[in-house]
């Protein structure tokens, strides 16, 4: 076979190219231009490259995805939504633009300091000349060097050393019916301080319809003994392709509890990497994948110990509905030094449809030898037995695969720390199933 | 007209025939118990009965009241009225005891054409019924058999059948790996609901269980066939001589 012997520059270098950059500070430019060159060097990945080989880009890296230029309008049904989780300081971007009108940053409880990437980027010597784009951008992923290269709407939230807000922060990302062709980079930068405490929720939304691509990152930095709560919701329009990143370093007994779910989107991937950087630090990872027929769902992890006496809990659940195609890949790395390790990984899948298809790769590279590791995998359909078992007692066939689907779901919602959010995402999971109405009743 | 009416069933599973032409009649009020030894088809008429899709009927007929039951849903022949208490209750995670019950109860009243229960009095019935059979107020909230013990799971059965009080019920070796304490409060369950509109079809290893529940009929079960019916004086026999008596008869 032969080489191609050019590349010419892609699309994306003459847009950065062409871009205006009069009002960004040096220091941003530089880590910019380091961005598109890594992306430049090299490119979208094909099929070969071992972290992508089962992500179904499809036409992604084919369609050159464009900011919009002015957002397009709500549904009423997106409307209703803006607000979900109770009582939160609320931001809200609309096809990747900030919506000023339908955000809420006023009452900002002692302790916390939420500002846009815009305002914050003025700031000399700030959290985001010390951290942004300075952790998430060792990792080698395309959609994340994009976003760095980009971004240009965002959130920059710092909690102070020691303060716990009530208030839980709500960063809510709609894509229109109108994003036809749009590209959203939204970055998040998350700085907690030495033992402070509190919880962040995105949430991802799109409407049907609309070929747009959202490449979010969140860069979060968990200083010693500081407790964060992720929660990470995703529910893309039918034709809409989300590729994001998570990106945690914790120090010294730092702990991280993330929850991701997936509730729809025509490709959904997110890459969630955790760095154990301090001794004790921890780390809850909960996802859940929902796959509508004709959709992919994809969650990578990259869970490093990098120091003694850290823990983390993997456990991922996926239901593939009809022709679904989905990825669980799991990291646990274990360094060197790392001793007294203490991980755990689980990755279940339930196909409701023999043409559904999940992958489950479990990665385990451990280089201590005083650790306990453990990580399991499953591929299955709905105990046969058991949908006999509910018939025979009266309840339709339609209704027990509800129900059974309902129960191996709704583990990961259970005790879900937030109520308000706990109640959304299990409509998501009520409205996938057959027997929806008996189901409810379960609650 | 009998409420059970089996003719000539045959029922195969994956292609090898199990059941190789059952005869039974079983009238409303009666008890009557099918002894067999192991893997003689005893469960596999129980589920064929309730219509496992796992088995395939390949001739004959099981009439409920008249009515071809072969043709119906699992569910349909339950909302009709009929129980299968299983020999291995399945567990189900995630699906507490009471949701469960409630769903059943629901779904059957849903075909009568009554309302939905009423959670205060569903809740008092289920608590009498839960007495009845000496079970743990605290498996009600647990997930279906999940985590039972071998005789807490039978005796979710017998509950499961006072709460749903079915016509028909077929209860499949209920009795086999009980104590006897729990033996006793199990036939006592049985017993307590037995009366003139309500016919049972017990299964069972051993002759044991009938000492506390009286049948009316007792049918001997071997190799797919049932070879003799008599009445509970048959059972004793069984007890001392065996199956080999019935297994040679059967061959000649
Ligand atoms: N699902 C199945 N797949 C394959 N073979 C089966 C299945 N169910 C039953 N059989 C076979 O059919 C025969 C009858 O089984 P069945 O369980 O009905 O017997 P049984 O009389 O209930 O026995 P036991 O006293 O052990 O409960 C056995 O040979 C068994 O192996
Ligand atoms: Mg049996």
């Amino acid at each position: 076979m032969m080489e191609a012997v050019a590349e010419p520059k892609s699309v994306y270098l003459q847009d950065f190219q062409a871009r205006d950059r009069s009002a960004e500070p040096a220091w941003w430019e530089t880590r910019r231009e380091a961005a598109m060159q890594r992306f430049e060097a090299a490119g979208f990945p094909t099929r070969k490259v071992e972290a992508w080989k089962q992500t179904r880009l499809g036409n992604v890296t084919q369609e050159h995805f464009r900011p919009a230029p002015a957002p397009g309008s709500l549904g009423g049904a997106a409307e209703q939504r803006l607000a979900v989780v109770d009582d939160a300081v609320r931001i809200v971007l609309v096809d990747g633009i900030l919506d000023t009108g339908r955000s809420d940053l006023e009452r900002l409880p002692d302790g916390l300091r939420v500002r846009t990437l815009a305002a914050a980027l003025q700031e000399d010597g700030g959290v985001a000349e010390q951290h942004l784009a300075r952790h998430a951008d060792a990792e080698p992923h395309p959609f994340l060097a994009l976003n760095t290269a980009f971004t240009t709407e965002g959130t920059v939230i710092e909690v102070t050393s020691g303060a716990a807000p009530e208030q839980a922060i709500e960063l809510v990302n709609i894509m229109t019916a109108d994003s036809a062709g749009v590209a959203s980079w939204p970055r998040v930068l998350i700085h907690g301080a030495t033992s402070s405490e509190f919880t962040v929720v995105q949430r991802h939304e799109g409407a049907d319809g609309a070929a747009y691509l959202t490449a979010p990152v969140t860069e979060v930095i968990a200083e010693a003994n500081c407790n964060v709560r992720l929660f990470h919701y995703v529910d893309e329009g039918d034709s809409g392709s989300h590729l994001g990143v998570i990106h945690a370093t914790l120090d010294r007994d730092a702990q991280l509890y993330a929850h991701a779910m997936h509730a729809g989107g025509q490709r959904v991937r997110n890459d969630i990497y955790v760095n154990l950087d301090g001794p004790g630090a921890s780390a809850t990872l909960n996802g859940l994948y929902l796959v509508h027929n004709g959709q992919f769902s994809d969650i990578h992890t990259w869970v490093r110990h990098n120091a003694d006496h850290c823990s983390s809990r993997q456990l991922v659940k996926g239901v593939l509905e009809g022709k679904s195609e989905s990825v669980f890949d799991g990291l646990i790395q274990v360094a060197k030094g790392a001793q007294k390790t203490d991980a755990e990984q689980e990755n279940r899948n339930l196909l409701l449809s023999p043409k559904g298809l999940a992958h489950s790769n479990p990665r385990l590279e451990i280089y201590a030898d005083d650790v306990k590791c453990g990580h399991g995998s499953t591929v299955g359909q709905l105990d046969e037995a058991a949908v006999f078992y509910m018939r025979t007692r009266g309840v339709s066939e339609e209704e027990a695969r509800g129900v059974l689907t309902f129960a191996f779901a709704n583990e990961m919602l259970d005790d879900m720390p937030l109520a308000s959010l706990q109640t959304y995402e299990r409509e998501a999971l009520i409205s996938l199933l057959p027997g929806e109405e008996t189901v409810r009743k379960l609650l | 007209m009998a409420l059970l009416e089996i003719r000539n069933l045959h029922a195969e599973v994956d292609g090898e025939e199990i059941l190789k032409g059952i005869d039974l009649s079983l009238d409303t009020g009666e008890v009557h118990a099918i002894m067999g030894p192991n893997g003689s088809g005893k469960s596999t008429l129980a589920k064929v009965i309730a219509g496992d899709p796992g088995y395939e009927v390949t001739d004959g007929e099981v009439l409920l009241d008249g009515n071809n039951v072969l043709e119906m849903e699992p569910e349909e022949r339950a909302r009709e009225g009929m129980f299968l208490g299983f020999q291995y209750p399945v567990e189900i995670p995630g699906v507490s005891n009471t949701y469960f019950l409630k769903a059943a109860a629901n779904a059957i009243r849903k075909h009568r054409g009554e309302p939905e229960v009423d959670a205060a009095q569903f809740l008092k019935h289920v608590r009498e019924r839960m007495q009845l059979v000496q079970m743990d107020e605290s498996l009600l909230k647990r997930p279906v058999n999940t985590g039972f013990s071998g005789g807490e799971k039978k005796r979710n059965e017998i509950f499961q059948m006072a709460v749903l009080e079915p016509r028909l019920a077929i209860l499949d070796e209920t009795d086999s790996g009980l104590d006897i304490d729990a033996l006793r409060t199990v036939s006592h369950g049985v017993n307590a609901l037995r009366s003139p509109e309500r016919s049972f079809l017990l299964i069972t290893h051993y002759q044991r269980l009938l000492n506390y529940i009286v049948p009316d009929t007792v049918h001997v079960m071997v190799d797919g066939r049932i070879v003799k019916s008599g009445d509970k004086q048959l059972a004793i026999e069984l007890e001392e001589s065996g199956y080999s008596l019935f297994e040679e008869g059967s061959a000649a």
